[in-house]
Order: structure tokens, then C-alpha cells, then sequence
């Protein structure tokens, strides 16, 4: 499939430099999305005393929060597809401090769920997206070590705000406290601030010159084909939900995120069930918490090695069913021990699934159609994502048992990783095949003489993978032609 | 005649315990059937008056007891027994498996004012705890079950042994103490205290096994029999048990809760699994404090989901307002009170916050920025140059082989400076 037609060819990722200064951009969006919703549960107690409500009623300002964020990615994907990553955060961190600001004016629930859940949500939605997608523009050869330590500032952050939320509440009350972290999210625009878009003007500039005679002629060629459908397809390319490993990709996930937080959430009220005093059972959670925090550089460090990089595919299928066997065997639990080995076990395998979760997406689409990519995956893992837990929670008040929604939860688990492993597996080959056709047909047509000059990216009629991998195929084609 | 067996010496005398709950058990057929019986008021519960008045005297009697697990008798049954001097004549009574609850306060009145003689009669209880009389008429009353404790006391241990009793509604609780003396088990004296005073008499005392145990029981109806009771092993070296006996606490909120001018604030004080007969709430500023609610108005609202809850809504919060509130419970066997401490704050205060970070921001947005448009400047400019040079490079290529060479170096060097 051609690139969105109308943008200029893709460049080399940079792969260092400023590089390294975006991905700490992206460490604090990053860690300002997932974190977020789940420190602010902290006040809920004293609203839920002052509103008159349930505690569920409370606690679904922070499920709104994050629907909100996973359902906002194709707004945020088309925006970036316009405007680049740059502008898209700094009206993000813009929303948030918007949304918390007006929250600590509120006087009841809905106010709450307006304010907090949906101009907020937004906010963060406006964060996550263009992080992930700037990483791809940024890095190609240690592109899984920038996903890693990117994506490890969720546990950073959720470690570090869950303690200071506490404080502020002790300090300024639920109002100034709200107030003050409406202040603290306007950091995303500094974050913003610091996602240099990649293009280097002076460059493009000089490059057109030279090739601006060829390029008219096919851009205005292109140009005369656009339809409606290519029309929509610039903005969010949904062209891809053609592709085939984005739909392997897509539908695994879909399977595992119904039965991936919801030992998270129920892992101190397991605890507690088993007669384990509240402060360990929050010790749990901190274990995890602080596990995760260095798994995930270390296994984006590890995805990038030669030896996994060109299966990435199946090491997060396997990290995957590391993360099922886990919840499967804490089922066997008995004590405070084995509890705080699952609890570790746990940390690695929920870092290793989470550092290259964006990185086999973006593996499998391109860095260019990464940003529709990831507006896409989120708004569909929008549904398992929050109803994972309450289904869960229901299990767990029919069984009476904790037992045994860690046992569902896990096959589930494993169920999606069989999955993603096969049809993976599958794609491997299929690719595999379809570049050996490629180069066949190449070589059938390189004895017809060529009409037009090379641009760089040439069309591979079956070639699903757009990576450099094109490129340096075509690249190493044209020596050996030659 | 069977004595109870285990029983140690005079010191628990059984015969006043069988005789009231005997007396208690009749009291029904006393009121009726006796019309001398003297009309029963509630007589102050002091010693002094008990002897004034009666003039019992036990002579011979016939008791046999039976696995009978004593409650506590009221410390006003101790004053009688001591002042008594009751006649029975010629009577059996055979109590078997019987818990006693405890006599209320009036029964003894009773048997203080009475002047009995209980000539013949043969009276058998079996029955277990004896149901209250709807009637107002207190026998026996039964308050749910009997709470039994104990303490293990070890020689010469210096650690001080507590143990705190909770109780909300009048019931019976006996209190065991054990005690292993490391010589001889009859040498030990057992004494029972509440508070420093010296309780006397209605305690037994037994040894088994090297073991010296020792009970009290204990009626609690109202708040004067709550408190703290010891028991106490040896002369000199006195070891030392302690029961506290306390009304349930209440939970307030230990940190402050912070809130703005113009706010509105629920306060709340619960306790786990009681049910008070009622909730008052007081403020203080200082050492005065002033019920809250009292003129009802708008300000203050009391409400509460549950039983053993109570929420007070301030709406319309001013600097006065700060301070710290009580919420009282009342139970039957007394009050307890929980505290929670009000700040108010203006609105300023985390507005400077939110203003330092969003000029912390401002700044470095603009700092970034502008270090960024400042590189691209400075690659612009020489980017530029080297554009220049690059088509003059062209140029001069293109004009080669027309120049000679002469005019063209100095070209080339003009250009390339």
C-alpha cells in the first residue's frame, strides 16, 4: 500500500541525538497518561463522604478517564497526522490543566465525571498518541530501547504521584489538591516543547531542489487520483484494517487486555482475603510497581539484540504467555511468600508485555502509518480494557473465590498469546513468500527498460511490511541487479 | 451436704450466691405469696443501709451445686452478704447447670428489707438463663451471652498483664485470672480490686494442677460497673492481672481535614459493629464546647446512613468555623466520643502553587523554544552559505571551459572567502 499520498518521502530516523531528549519527553506524557488515572483514586474517599455517593459511583470518574483516553486516539492520530506531535501534546497538557482546574470548582459527580473524565481524558489522549508515534519518527535501529524507557515512566510516575497525591491531600484538601496537579499536568507542554518535529527544513529544501522536477510530474499523477476513501485515509488511515498483521495484532490484543488488568486492580484485595494486614498487601503492589520500572528498559534492551529484533513478534507472544502462566500459578498461592514471588514474576512479565507492545505494532505497520496505527488499536481496546475488571469482579462475587478469576484470567492470557504466536507464526511466512515473489518479479522486470527515475520508495505490490526493511531490500536488490 | 468441690476456704461463700439467685428465681412467687414482704423501692446501694435493715439469719441449709458456671455477681451482692445474717432454715436447693446471669440492682434491695424466713420448701433449678421479665420486674436478666476472659499471670514476671473488654449493652462478664505461684499454691493470697478499691468476698478460688485460678463475676448494668478490675496474687510481691472494661470507641479522623472559605464539609465519626443510642455533636473553639444543631439550621445538618455512623454537613465554611468537633455516642453503659479537627484555608494558598508551576512552565516552554530557534539559525545561515557556494560551484563549472583559468581563481577565491 502507498504511504497517505501527499507527504513528502520518509527520512532516516535520526537514531540518537536530540533522540534521547524526545524519548524523556515521551517518558513524562507517557507517564503522565497511564499514571494519572489511577494516583487520583487517592481522594476519592473524602468526595465520595461529601457528595453522597457510592464508591462505585466515584470510582467511575477514573474508568471515564481512561475510556476517555483510549477512545480519544483516532482524534489524536488524525490530528498528528496533520500537525506533527509538537502542537498535539502542548494542547493536551493544555486540556488537563483545563479539566483539573475546573474539577476543584465541582459540586457533584457529574460535574466530576465532565470536568476530570472527559475534558481531562482528552487531554491525556492528546499525550499518549504522539509520544509513541514521535519515538517511531526519532529511532529505527534502537527504536525497542526507546519504547523501553519511554514506556517505563507508567511505573515511574504511578510510584512517584500515588505517595505525593497522599501529601497533597494531607496539605491543600481534594480542592487544592486538584488545583495544584492542574498545574502539574501543564509540565506535558514542556514535554510538548521538546518533540522537535524531524524534518530539518534546510534539508528537505535542498533535496526537493534537486528532485523537484521528478516529483511533480508523479505528485501531480497522484494528486488526480485521490478519491474520497484516499481523501479520509490521509487524515486516519483506515486502510489498515486490511492489513494483516495489524489485525493478527489487533484482535490478540483485544483477547489479552480483558484479562490483563484485572489481576492488577484485585491483587491487595486478593491479599487481604487471604488475611494478609493491608500495609503488605500495598507492599505487594510496590513490588510490582518497582519490578516494572526496570523490566521494561531491560527487555527493550533485550527486544533490541540481533538475535530477537527480527522476531520481535514472537518474544511479545511469549512474554504474553509468561504473564498467563503467572496468573495461572498464583491461583496456587497460599502465603504472603509466594504471593510476593507472583507479585515480582508478575512486574517482569506485565514490563516486558508493556515495553514492546507498541514496539510490534510499529514493527508490523511502519513508522508512518504508526500514528493511525496506534488512534486505531486503542479506541478498539477501549471496550476489553474497561471491562475487564468488573467482569472480573462480578466473577469474583459469584465464585465468592479469588481462586478463580486469576484462573480465568489467565487462560485468557495464554489463550491470546497461543493466538498471536500462530498468527504471527503465519505472517512470518506468508511475508516471507511474498518478498521471494517480490524479488522474482523484480528480476522479470528489470530486463524492460526503465521509464521513470527511482524514487526512493518503491512500490512492493504484496510487501505488508513497510519498513527500511523495504528500503535496504531494494537498496541491496539494485546492487545485485546491477 | 455437698460442698462444691475445688472450693478453698471461707472466702467465696456459696450460701449467700444459691440464696439469691434461689431468692431471685422466687421473687415471683415471694411478691405474690408473701405479704410481708416490705414494698420494694430502689434503696441506695450502700452497705450501711443494707444492715440497718436486715436482720436474716442463716442458720442450717441444705445446698448442693452442681456444675454451675457462675456469672459475676453485682458488687452491691458483696454488701449484702456481708451484712446479712439470713435464716433458712430447712430448705433444698439444687441448681444444676445453671449460668447465672446477673441480679439486678433492686433484687438486693430486696433481700436486704426482707425479713424472711424460709422454713420449708424445696426448690430445684435446672433452668438456664433466666428471661427477663417484660413486667419491669428484673429477675435475672439475660443480655445476650455471658463474655468470659482470662488471664494468664506467670511469677515474677514484671510485665503488667491488661486486657480491655468492650462492652455496649449491660451483660455479665466473669473474669478468670490463672496463676502459677512457683511455691506453694495455698500460700498464695488472691485478692480482686476495682480501680484501688478492695472488692471482697463472691470470688472463687481454685487449684488444679499447680494452677491457681480465680474468678469474679461481674453484672455490668450501667456505667458505675464499668472501670478497670485486678486481680491480684501474693503479699509482697504482688502479681498483678488487669480487665479494663470500656464502652466501644469511636473513630474521627486523625489528620485534619483541609477545606476553603465558602466550602461545604461533611464530617464523620463511626465505630466498628455498635450501635449507640444516640449521636450529639460539639463544637469547640478552646475548652467551650457548644452543641451543635441545637437551633436547628441550615448550616448544620446531622444525619447518618447507619446506625453506627454519624455525618455533620457544614456547608458555608468562615475562619470561624475551624477548630476541632466531637461527636458523642451514648450507650447504656456509658459515653465515648471521637474527635475530628476542621482547617479552613483561603483560596490563596494553593493558587500560589498553581501560579509558581505555571510560570515554571511558561518559562521553560519558552526557553526551549527559543534554544531551539536559535540552533536552526545558526545552521540556517551556514546552510545558506553553502547553497551559495554550492550553485557557484555550478555556475563556474558550467562557465569552465569558456574562462581562463587567471580570472577564475581569483573568482574562486573570491567566492570561497
Amino acid at each position: 500500500m502507498p504511504p497517505p499520498g501527499g507527504t513528502p518521502p520518509p527520512h532516516p530516523p535520526p537514531d540518537g541525538g536530540w533522540g534521547w531528549v524526545v524519548v524523556g519527553a515521551a517518558f513524562i506524557s507517557i507517564g503522565f497518561s497511564y499514571a494519572f488515572p489511577k494516583a487520583v483514586t487517592v481522594f476519592f474517599k473524602e468526595i465520595q463522604l461529601l457528595f453522597n455517593t457510592t464508591y462505585s459511583e466515584i470510582a467511575w470518574i477514573s474508568s471515564t478517564m481512561l475510556a476517555v483516553m483510549y477512545a480519544g486516539g483516532p482524534i489524536s492520530s488524525v490530528l498528528v497526522n496533520k500537525y506533527g506531535s509538537r502542537p498535539v501534546v502542548m494542547v493536551g497538557g493544555l486540556l488537563c490543566c483545563l479539566g483539573m482546574v475546573s474539577a476543584s470548582y465541582s459540586t457533584n459527580v457529574v460535574e466530576l465525571y465532565f470536568t476530570m473524565g472527559l475534558i481531562c481524558g482528552l487531554g491525556l489522549a492528546f499525550n499518549l498518541q504522539p509520544a509513541l508515534t514521535i519515538i517511531g519518527k526519532y529511532f529505527y535501529k534502537k527504536r525497542p530501547v526507546a519504547n523501553g524507557l519511554a514506556m517505563a515512566g507508567s511505573p515511574v510516575f504511578l510510584s512517584t504521584l500515588a505517595p505525593f497525591n497522599q501529601y497533597l491531600f494531607n496539605t491543600y484538601g481534594w480542592k487544592g489538591s486538584f488545583m495544584i496537579l492542574g498545574g502539574l499536568l501543564l509540565n506535558c507542554c514542556v514535554a510538548g516543547s521538546l518533540m522537535r518535529p524531524v524534518e530539518p527544513k534546510a534539508s528537505t529544501e535542498s533535496k526537493n531542489k534537486v528532485g523537484v522536477r521528478e516529483t511533480d510530474c508523479s505528485m501531480k499523477k497522484r494528486q488526480k487520483k485521490l478519491s474520497v476513501w484516499e481523501e479520509i485515509n490521509k487524515y486516519l488511515d483506515f486502510s489498515l484494517f486490511k492489513h494483516r498483521g495489524f489485525l493478527i495484532y489487533l484482535s490478540g490484543n483485544v483477547i489479552m487486555f480483558l484479562g490483563f488488568f484485572a489481576p492488577v486492580i484485585f491483587l491487595a484485595p486478593y491479599a487481604k482475603d487471604k488475611g494478609i494486614d493491608e500495609y503488605s498487601a500495598a507492599f505487594l503492589l510496590s513490588v510490582m510497581a518497582f519490578v516494572d520500572m526496570f523490566a521494561r528498559p531491560t527487555v527493550g534492551l533485550i527486544a533490541n539484540s540481533k538475535l530477537i529484533r527480527p522476531r520481535i513478534q514472537y518474544f511479545f507472544s511469549f512474554a504474553v504467555m509468561f504473564t498467563g502462566i503467572c496468573h495461572l500459578l498464583c491461583a496456587l498461592a497460599e502465603d504472603y511468600t509466594s504471593l510476593v514471588v507472583y507479585a515480582v514474576f508478575f512486574g517482569l512479565g506485565f514490563g516486558s508485555v508493556s515495553s514492546v507492545l507498541f514496539e510490534t505494532l510499529m514493527d508490523l505497520v511502519g513508522a508512518q502509518r504508526f500514528s493511525s496505527a496506534v488512534g486505531l488499536v486503542t479506541v478498539v481496546e477501549c471496550c476489553p480494557v474497561l471491562l475487564g475488571p468488573p467482569l472480573a469482579g462480578k466473577l469474583v462475587d459469584e465464585t465468592g473465590q479469588y481462586k478463580y478469576m486469576y484462573l480465568a484470567c489467565g487462560a485468557i492470557v495464554v489463550l491470546a498469546s497461543v493466538w498471536l504466536l500462530i498468527g504471527n507464526a503465519a505472517n512470518y511466512r506468508l511475508l516471507a513468500r511474498e518478498k521471494k515473489k517480490s524479488i522474482h518479479t523484480k528480476e522479470s522486470q528489470e530486463t524492460e527498460p526503465l521509464k521513470t527515475s527511482q524514487s526512493p520508495s518503491v512500490n512492493i505490490k504484496s510487501g505488508k511490511n513497510e519498513e527500511w526493511k523495504g528500503a535496504e531490500v531494494n537498496s541491496s536488490e539494485r546492487e545485485t541487479n546491477i | 451436704m455437698r460442698a462444691l468441690q475445688g472450693l478453698r476456704g471461707p472466702r467465696a461463700p456459696s450460701l449467700p450466691l444459691l440464696l439469691l439467685c434461689f431468692l431471685a428465681a422466687l421473687r415471683r412467687s415471694l411478691e405474690h405469696g408473701l405479704s410481708t414482704a416490705a414494698p420494694f423501692k430502689s434503696l441506695p446501694v450502700q452497705e450501711e443501709m443494707m444492715t440497718k435493715y436486715s436482720n436474716l439469719s442463716l442458720e442450717s441449709h441444705n445446698i448442693s451445686v452442681t456444675a454451675a458456671p457462675f456469672t459475676s455477681l453485682p458488687v452491691q451482692e458483696e454488701m449484702m452478704t456481708k451484712s446479712s445474717n439470713l435464716s433458712l432454715e430447712s430448705h433444698s436447693i439444687s441448681m444444676t447447670a445453671a449460668p447465672f446471669t446477673s441480679l439486678p440492682v433492686q433484687e438486693e434491695m430486696m433481700t436486704k428489707s426482707s425479713n424472711l424466713s424460709l422454713e420449708s420448701h424445696s426448690i430445684s433449678m435446672t433452668a438456664m438463663p433466666i428471661k427477663e421479665n417484660n413486667k419491669g420486674n428484673q429477675i435475672c436478666v439475660d443480655r445476650g451471652i455471658m463474655l468470659q476472659r482470662n488471664v494468664t499471670l506467670v511469677e515474677h514476671s514484671n510485665m503488667p498483664v491488661e486486657k480491655n473488654i468492650t462492652l455496649e449493652r449491660p451483660s455479665n462478664v466473669e473474669l478468670i485470672c490463672q496463676f502459677t505461684p512457683s511455691g506453694d499454691l495455698n500460700s498464695v493470697n488472691v485478692t480482686w480490686k476495682k480501680g484501688d478499691k478492695l472488692l471482697e468476698g463472691n470470688y472463687l478460688v481454685n487449684a488444679t494442677g499447680g494452677i491457681l485460678y480465680t474468678q469474679h463475676r461481674v453484672a455490668v448494668i450501667n456505667s458505675k460497673q464499668m472501670g478497670s478490675y485486678s486481680c491480684f496474687f501474693g503479699e509482697k510481691k504482688q502479681q498483678r492481672g488487669t480487665f479494663n472494661l470500656k464502652v466501644p470507641e469511636i473513630n474521627g479522623q486523625n489528620k485534619p481535614l483541609i477545606t476553603y472559605l465558602g466550602d461545604s464539609v461533611v464530617l464523620m465519626c463511626k465505630c466498628q459493629d455498635c450501635l449507640p443510642l444516640n449521636w450529639t455533636w460539639y463544637g469547640g473553639n478552646g475548652s467551650v464546647q457548644v452543641p451543635i444543631g441545637v437551633p436547628v439550621n441550615d448550616k448544620y445538618v446531622i444525619s447518618g446512613k447507619h446506625a453506627n455512623e454519624t455525618r455533620l454537613k457544614i456547608t458555608q465554611l468562615s475562619e470561624d468555623d475551624q477548630g476541632t468537633y466531637l461527636c458523642h455516642a451514648i450507650f447504656e453503659l456509658g459515653e465515648s466520643e471521637g474527635h475530628v479537627k476542621l482547617v479552613v484555608l483561603s483560596y490563596l494558598v494553593p493558587l500560589k502553587v498553581f501560579c509558581a508551576i505555571a510560570a515554571e512552565v511558561v518559562l521553560l516552554v519558552a526557553a526551549i523554544l527559543l534554544f531551539e530557534m536559535y540552533t536552526q539559525k545558526k545552521k540556517k545561515p551556514s546552510d545558506d552559505g553553502k547553497e551559495f557556494e554550492q550553485g557557484e560551484q555550478l555556475k563556474l563549472d558550467d562557465s569552465n571551459g569558456i574562462e581562463n583559468s587567471g580570472p577564475r581563481h581569483r573568482k574562486n577565491e573570491s567566492v570561497g572567502q
